[in-house]
């Protein structure tokens, strides 16, 4: 067992991060798999729009409900599972909506909710609102199921603290007394007055509404008013999740790929969750060119890899040789600046990082079944 | 259209997945397009910049930059976008502090459908038609767009706002937006992809998106980061039984194997990709560059030159 797995021994969660691209949802997959077959019943949560995990685990779709991968898909593979896999596909729009569910007073309020254009697009295609629903879930899932590790594969996120800073962002929106009473002044308008903002609720509703049109506004007014009973359980909710994240049974798993903006990216995130409290499992670097010259020196030239050639059985003609030999020379030397690079990159992961670090070869082909998954996570 | 005449357009947007090469491709047409004389922006859309420090300049940040003679480059980002276009709306400096510098007014911003995606849109199709002393302000403005599903959004917007505003500012804004994006003598739609698997696939339904679903003129798409044909198949053959050998040749067969297979996935995806568009593409080398910056751009420039 690799590093970053013997590390991952003692935690019952392990969040996945990184930026887009890089391996999450494989990584995420290999690590499940792993604790599976190492006799654990695991689950893997992913948040994968291709729906790649499900063609990989051998099942047909992935939904917002758990499934068992067949142990048949195991004996297929030629793997040997003395445990269990489960897998689901994070449904942003489905976790905001039974969180609402659950927190709305009445069925009168909840459908008034669920049917405003701006909760609409605050659980759709709002920014920080996957982060969201991400940590809800695990939070739900760790506290109503009892999985011996929940792995959670986390959406691309573009800006590395979105992930954690969505909820207290949407908090503070869904429950900010300025707001409420901004887009609804009717609400308390005795109470409140020109004092906000020094100009006046009214006047701000109404530039806004120059830009946006006055359904909008009422939209949000009418969002924010429905929204204030909720407010309070939205509130504790978010707590409880912010501070099991911080619990020594999480483990954060930092993928990147060794590119100069994917370290960077793991390297930030990385020094957050060190600030946030957060633990850090380890780091992969994926998807890295491995070393084929590691003598000092540089490659060879053509005439070195020439004379190999002539000396060597079934050889060509000298002049075919040569010709292959000049080619041979140069995809050495282009592979060995992939290779150097990459290194760079993976030794400065392996230093900004705390906790152990893993390099994951670029493996032959897509990791696309659980015979790859089982690949990768022998690297692991 | 022919990929051809691809910078005769005033605008070409570029797009396509996360960290394919679209700030690379979105340089590179600038580079060649300065090449031939033309005056260009390079426009990026709330990003972490790359495009100024790529052609070895500083960042521009929200302001246009000249960064080589003939390109100048930008970075929209919603917040300058949105001060800009208030102030047009507002005119009183005050006004708009105490109005939109609120966090909370922000926040209520962020979350208003595509508002945000217009007014960066509509900053950079303004510059695409804006005028000089009776002649356009650039001959070429070049939007190096988000990634796929943000793109999708961004250009979305205008269609978005004509179905929805009925009247007042912001849906005079919206028809113009559209009716530039869509004509095509003005502008292209350019994607960028990779020769691999998930790449491939987004592309090719980003292209369904844009063109039949959005209605934009679609440009070339091109094939980022494609490894050369070094060795044939029966050389590759002959390598095989090689690469146990000791030093140098061993090693070497070895690479020569990894990029032989390489290739070899690769050129599967350039067949796969070109049967799901239904048109051709143009591939773009991979290089072995120790530094990404001017140089490799100047290279890739090259590569696309006789092929836009
Ligand atoms: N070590 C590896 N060798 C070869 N291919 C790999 C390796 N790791 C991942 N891949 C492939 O790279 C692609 C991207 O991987 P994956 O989907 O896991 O990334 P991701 O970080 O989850 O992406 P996204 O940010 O889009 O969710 C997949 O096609 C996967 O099969
Ligand atoms: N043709 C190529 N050959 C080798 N490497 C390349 C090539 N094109 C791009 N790259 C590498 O990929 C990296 C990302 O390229 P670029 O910044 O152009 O992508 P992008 O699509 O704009 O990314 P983002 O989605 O983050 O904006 C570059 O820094 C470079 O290292
Ligand atoms: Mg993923
Ligand atoms: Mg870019």
């Amino acid at each position: 067992m690799g590093a970053l797995l013997r590390s991952l021994q003692g935690k019952r969660i392990a969040i996945v991060v990184g930026s887009g691209g890089v391996g999450k949802t494989s990584v995420a997959a290999a690590i499940a798999l792993s604790r599976a077959m190492a006799g654990g019943r695991a689950l893997v949560c992913t948040i994968d729009p291709a729906r790649r995990l499900a063609t990989a685990l051998g099942l047909g779709t992935l939904g917002n409900a758990e499934a068992l991968v067949p142990p048949e898909a195991f004996t297929r593979a030629g793997l040997a599972s003395t445990g269990q896999l489960f897998a689901m596909m994070l449904d942003v729009k489905r976790t905001w909506d039974d969180l609402v569910t659950r927190h709305a007073p009445d069925a009168a309020t909840r459908d008034r909710i669920l049917g405003n254009r701006i909760y609409q697009q605050v659980s759709g295609a709002l920014a920080g609102s996957q982060e969201y629903m991400a940590m809800e879930k695990l939070y739900e899932l760790s506290t109503e199921r009892d999985y011996d590790l929940i792995v959670l594969d986390t959406p691309p996120t573009a800006h590395a603290l979105d992930f954690l800073e969505a909820p207290d962002r949407i908090l503070d929106f869904v429950g900010n007394e300025t707001a409420r009473k901004l887009f609804a002044p009717a609400l308390d308008a005795g109470r409140f007055g020109a004092r906000l903002l020094q100009v006046g609720t009214g006047f701000v509703a109404k530039t806004l509404s120059r830009f946006t049109g006055s359904d909008v506004l009422s939209d949000v007014g009418d969002f924010l008013g429905q929204f204030q009973g909720m407010y309070d359980g939205f509130k504790e909710r978010a707590t409880e999740v912010r501070s099991l994240l911080t619990r020594p049974e999480v483990g954060f798993v930092l993928v990147a790929s060794p590119s100069p903006l994917s370290v960077d990216e793991a390297l930030f995130f990385h020094d957050h969750l060190r600030t946030a409290g957060m633990p850090v499992a380890g780091s992969v670097a994926n998807r890295v060119t491995p070393d084929l010259w590691p003598f000092p020196g540089p490659t060879p030239g053509a005439s070195p890899l020439a004379e190999a050639l002539a000396a060597g059985p079934g050889s060509g003609g000298a002049d075919g040789g040569l010709d292959l030999a000049e080619r041979l020379s140069l995809a050495l030397s282009q592979h060995q600046s992939f290779a150097h690079s990459d290194a760079r990159e993976v030794e400065r992961l392996r230093r900004g990082a705390s906790g152990p670090h893993v390099a994951v070869p670029r493996l032959e082909g897509d990791v696309h079944d659980l015979a790859g998954l089982a690949a990768l996570a022998a690297h692991l | 259209m022919s990929a051809s005449d691809l910078l005769d357009r005033r605008l070409v947007v570029v797009t396509g997945k996360g960290g394919v090469g679209k700030s690379t491709v979105s340089a590179a047409l600038a580079v060649l397009a300065a090449r031939r004389g033309k005056r260009v922006l390079v426009a990026e859309v709330d990003a972490r910049e790359r495009v100024a420090p790529m052609l070895g300049g500083r960042p521009s940040g929200p302001v246009i930059r000249p960064v080589l003679p003939g390109i100048s480059t930008v970075n929209v980002d919603p917040r300058h976008a949105l001060e800009e276009y208030a102030l047009m709306v507002v005119r009183v400096r005050a006004i708009y502090q105490a109005v939109f510098e609120n966090r909370v007014v922000r926040f209520f911003l962020r979350a208003v459908p595509s508002l945000a995606e217009t007014l960066m849109l509509g900053k950079v199709l303004h510059e695409a038609r804006s005028e000089a002393h009776g002649r356009p302000r650039w001959d070429l403005v070049v939007v190096d767009a988000p990634a796929t599903g943000h793109a999708v959004q961004l250009l979305g917007t205008p269609r978005a706002l004509l179905d929805t505003v009925p009247g007042g500012p912001l849906r005079r804004d919206a028809e113009w937006m559209q009716a530039l994006l869509s004509a095509p003598d003005r502008t292209a739609v350019a994607l960028v992809s990779l020769p691999e698997e998930m790449p491939v696939t987004e592309t090719a339904e980003l292209d369904a998106q844009l063109g039949q679903g959005l209605s934009l003129p679609r440009g070339p798409v091109f094939l980022n980061a494609m490894p050369g044909a070094m060795f044939t198949t029966s050389e590759l053959d002959g390598l095989r039984g090689l690469s146990p050998s000791a030093p140098p040749l061993g090693p070497a067969a070895r690479a020569a194997l990894l990029q032989g297979a390489q290739r070899e996935r690769a050129e599967a995806q350039a067949v796969r990709l070109r049967e799901l568009l239904g048109r051709d593409v143009v591939p773009l080398p991979l290089l072995a560059a120790d530094r990404w910056g001017r140089r490799a751009v100047e290279r890739i420039a090259d590569a696309m030159d006789g092929q836009v």
